[in-house]
């Protein structure tokens, strides 16, 4: 890949005063309708009461099952959605703006420094657009660029993520998907954001092509001073590229650590069993034995279950498990979970292969 | 695993797809062998031909694919052997195969079901197709069949359709639905891509517990090189409709021979093994199946091209120590006496 040097490794500008964005309690209920008046008979509780915050120059994994509320959470960020309670603080100069705040004039600042990149290369381009509008597009729409200034800056922008300036005239279709998700992230960086929402970048790549467009991920990171909330369900994608990670189950977070920590000591049963389900790609650690399995489907967030949501699931549950909803609280040392009994219990972490 | 006489022998299989800008050759001669009760596995990126080898099995190509040469042979029960490429893709004898030797699981579980029957009807239908019992005997063995799959509550679930389940359940129908006639063969195209993690270890964990029962043979396809680890017996790895190397998992996990194999096993992250380094890479991309390179397809991106012997001639299958093959110039097969003429 010509753009593409070796030289990066990621050695981020960590900035560990505040962070740079904090979300606060945020729920997103969407409303179920039903019948000719299109009543509101319930609510889907895609996020519901979930607190994080992303440190300036690192990536903040976020990990989970389908379903889990992972992406409604990272497009609550984008304001694509007006979340129903909670904030979404974004620090920036000392200053301290709300996103769930501002109405559609009031944000379109912040849509420049905020952007994402989406899981589908294929869906998420404009196939009647070419590769400099797409790309360009925001530049013309903030006003900052146009003209041979703009293609100029496109096709710099194109070189960076590891493509040639031929590029700019070809429509998506006649791009592979490893090109495609290139043209994605150029989009993304084109308005030379703070925080970029990475939602599943790799999940559509493959293999050879993923580890392509992770380690660009990481030069660009290190080049730009990049932060990224990485939403991914992948779980060695995210240890290989996070800092910090967090659990969601239906909606909420259940974990948050160090990554380091997070996988070699989870203190939460859900990770447990999420790690001990990760497929190794070693046939020696077949007979490591003790691979957790989760009775039952995620639970369903319309109707979650009292107290715990991962209750009737957890092979670890009590009668308090059923009653009493845990909140996340920290254990020390920057590791938050949500569970009533994560002192007493013991849980493994997942097996390291060098020992 | 129980190392029995070969179940299936696939001989320089050829599929090809002619379409108006030209011929595709998506499985451009692939051999291997699935030896009874073992787990075969064929691993690749998409577009190397990994799934349409496991259709060519079934002669459910779709069109314009053509089994252009090859062939395919599958011993039966009663020891005799038949090749099925040879049959009429829409003959009976071939429809009597399907379902009830070789069966088939796909990726997308909801649009391999119909959404206009019941799970129940779906299953039972399979059965009656393939042996003389009536519908109340079709029935019971349904009900058998989904509460071993893990089907909670099977007489209700017998009257669900698979749109009011999840997709693990409709996974496990799926497989209830290929086990019912206790096929010989299962084929599984990427049976658990669209799972979750923990849902993926629960469908796998069944597989193997099932193929133990029942003594079956199972083709995995997968990209999944994690799953491959977990599952298989014997690896094919695919790159652009050629077989590039196959080895028993131990041994092809442990050395792999092909710089593909090599490369491949370096580019995926590890949990607990490659945290902040960087990621090996091949560079490149997988060539468009129109414009492929000339000699060895994977020459242009390998780190080991040798100008002049790998872009010259396709590298012949190597047999070597254990019962692996590789096709690769490393190994041999080059014509030495050109090589010192240039």
């Amino acid at each position: 890949m010509s753009g593409m040097k070796e030289t990066a490794i990621s050695e981020k500008p960590m900035d560990t005063g505040q962070p740079l964005l904090e979300i606060k309690n945020l729920k997103m209920h969407f409303p179920i309708q039903k019948g000719v008046f299109r009543r509101i008979t319930d609510y889907v509780r895609a996020v519901d009461g979930a607190s994080l915050a992303v440190k300036r120059g690192e990536t903040f994994g976020l990990v989970g099952e389908s379903g889990c509320g992972k992406t409604t959470l990272g497009r609550c960020i984008m304001r694509v959605y007006r979340p129903t309670a909670g904030q979404i603080l974004y620090h920036e100069d000392g200053r301290t703006v709300d996103l769930c705040a501002l109405n559609n004039e009031e944000l379109k600042p912040y849509r420049r420094k905020i952007r994402m990149i989406f899981q589908d290369p294929h869906g998420s381009l404009n196939p009647r657009m070419t590769v400099l509008d797409i790309v360009g597009d925001a530049l013309r729409v903030h006003g900052i660029a146009s003209g041979t200034e703009l293609e100029d800056r496109v096709s710099d922008l194109l070189r960076r993520v590891g493509l040639r300036s031929e590029y700019l005239r070809r429509y998506p279709h006649a791009l592979s998907g490893g090109e495609r998700q290139r043209i994605g992230i150029a989009r993304a960086l084109v308005l030379e954001p703070a925080l970029v929402v990475c939602d599943e970048p790799v999940s559509a790549l493959d293999v050879s092509v993923q580890a392509q467009t992770l380690n660009l991920l990481q030069d660009l990171q290190a080049e730009f001073g990049l932060t990224y909330l990485f939403v991914a369900h992948d779980l060695s994608v995210v240890e290989h590229l996070s800092d910090r990670t967090a659990v969601m189950y239906v909606g909420k977070l259940v974990e948050f650590a160090d990554t380091k920590a997070l996988y070699v000591n989870p203190r939460h049963p859900y990770t447990e069993a999420l790690l001990s389900a990760v497929p190794i790609a070693d046939p020696r650690m077949r007979e490591r034995g003790g691979r957790i399995r989760l009775e039952g489907d995620v639970a369903d967030p319309a109707h979650p279950p009292t107290g715990c949501y991962f209750h009737p699931r957890c092979r670890y549950a009590r009668q308090r498990c059923l009653e009493e909803e845990p909140i996340l609280r920290d254990l020390g040392g920057d590791h938050g979970v949500a569970c009533h009994f994560s002192e007493e219990i013991e849980l493994r972490g997942a097996v390291m292969v060098n020992g | 695993m129980n190392t029995q006489g070969p179940l299936l022998e696939v001989q320089d299989l050829q599929t090809h797809f002619s379409t108006d800008e030209g011929v595709v050759k998506a499985v451009d001669g692939v051999d291997f062998t699935i030896r009874q009760g073992e787990t075969f596995c064929l691993v690749g990126e998409s577009g190397c031909g990994k799934s349409v080898t496991a259709f060519s099995i079934l002669q459910i190509v779709q069109d314009p694919g053509r089994i252009v040469r090859g062939s395919i042979h599958l011993r039966q029960d009663d020891g005799q052997t038949l090749d099925l490429a040879a049959m009429d893709p829409k003959g009976r004898a071939l429809r009597r195969i399907r379902g009830r030797d070789i069966a088939m699981i796909f990726q997308e579980p909801m649009t391999s079901l119909s959404p206009v029957h019941t799970v129940g009807d779906q299953i039972s239908e399979t059965l009656r197709l393939h042996a003389p019992i009536d519908k109340l005997q079709a029935r019971e063995q349904t009900m058998a069949i989904l509460t071993r799959v893990g089907i909670p509550r099977p007489e209700r679930h017998f009257h669900a359709y698979p749109f009011q389940l999840s997709g693990g359940m409709r996974q496990r129908v799926m497989i209830a639905m290929a086990l019912i006639c206790r096929p010989s063969l299962l084929i599984a195209d990427e049976p658990t891509t669209a799972l979750d993690v923990t849902m993926q270890a629960v469908i796998l964990d069944l597989i193997k517990e099932l193929q133990g029962e029942m003594g079956m043979s199972v083709m995995l396809i997968t990209h999944n090189l994690g799953v491959v680890a977990e599952v298989a017996d014997t690896v094919a790895v695919m790159y652009l409709g050629r077989i590039v190397e196959s080895a028993d998992v131990y041994s092809l996990f442990r050395e792999p021979k092909h710089p593909y194999t090599t490369a491949l096993l370096r580019s995926i992250p590890v949990i607990g093994l490659t945290k902040q380094e960087r990621l090996a890479t091949i560079r490149g991309m997988v060539p468009h199946p129109f414009n492929r390179p000339h000699g060895c397809t994977f020459h242009p991106r390998c780190d080991h091209f040798m100008p002049g012997v790998c872009n010259r001639s396709l590298p012949p299958i190597t047999h070597l120590e254990g019962g692996r093959t590789v096709r690769c110039f490393l190994y041999g097969g080059a014509d030495t006496r050109e090589r010192e003429e240039r």
